[in-house]
């Protein structure tokens, strides 16, 4: 089937973005699987690496939901929690590094995500340049509108401009 | 975990994902091809759950068993999502949601094997 021209939905959760949330969500769920395990079973051996992980987990969670929703809300969100998550891969990679002996088991963010390809170090890049590019969509469509808004009040608005139905 | 069914599983999940990367790259959406390649991975992993399932049941019990049963339940359910989660994009965009869905299904079909082989058992 071509793709279909013109009727792309605009969005934080459309076209490439719809791989990005698939991404987050997967990461969503391994993480969140894993801290549940770790701390369910053996929290005493390593609380700090098994409480690091259930962050992870429940930053990708409320990425996942940004993403998805989309909006200024959800935009919002999404860079909230892309930011911790790009900082606690940073901070948490090399302290990994530095200081094996503090992170006596893996999260996900050890050595900046080695043991899952490196994912977790790419993915809020890849996150944060979207919600940026969306954001300039976002406030493109705004002054497109306000300015469709002034055409119309003044009597000039072309037929299939937006806000006639 | 025998091996026929792991490197099955595998050989459909890599070609999926080539198959949706393909789409993705030519900017088409996805076909029939793809759907009827996510449901022969999907046909594999549910003989595989069941399989693994009836070695459990039979005694057999790998070191980290929670995990394994987590992997062998979340690895079934994943080609599903990714289905449905691609077949909501109209763009091009469609083939590479399914295209990471089957890749993460290959990885954690061998994460599966890794688990159910670690020594310890």
């Amino acid at each position: 089937m071509p793709e279909p021209a013109g009727t792309r939905p605009g969005g934080t959760a459309a076209g490439p973005g719809r791989v990005l949330v698939a991404v987050y969500a997967v990461f969503a769920l391994a993480a969140g699987a894993r801290a549940a395990v770790q701390l369910a079973t053996r929290f005493d051996e390593a609380p700090v690496a098994y409480l690091l992980s259930a962050l992870a987990a429940v930053v990708y969670v409320v990425a996942t939901v940004g993403l998805a929703r989309g909006g200024r809300g959800g935009r919002r969100t999404a860079l909230v929690a892309c930011s911790v998550e790009l900082a606690g891969v940073l901070v948490v990679g090399t302290l990994s590094l530095l200081d094996p002996a503090a992170f006596p088991d893996e999260t996900v963010w050890s050595a900046f995500g080695r043991g899952y390809g490196f994912v977790p170090l790419v993915l809020p890049v890849l996150g944060l340049l979207w919600l940026r590019h969306q954001a300039e969509v976002a406030a493109g469509q705004e002054a497109a509108g306000e300015e469709a808004a002034g055409e119309e009040a003044a009597g000039t608005a072309p037929e299939d401009g937006p806000g006639r139905a | 975990m025998t091996p026929f069914l792991v490197w099955s599983a595998t050989a459909v999940a890599v070609l999926v994902a080539l198959a949706g990367l393909a789409s993705t790259l030519a900017r088409r959406r996805i076909g029939l091809l793809h759907l009827a390649g996510a449901a022969v991975l999907e046909v594999l992993l549910v003989v595989q759950a069941v399989v693994a399932g009836a070695a459990l049941a039979g005694g057999q019990r790998p070191p980290e068993t929670a995990t394994f049963v987590g992997y062998l339940a979340g690895v079934v359910l994943l080609p599903v999502a990714g289905v449905l989660w691609s077949r909501t994009e109209p763009s091009r965009w469609a083939g590479t949601v399914l295209a990471v869905a089957s890749l993460v299904t290959a990885v954690m079909v061998w994460r599966l094997v890794q688990l159910w082989e670690a020594p310890g058992a």
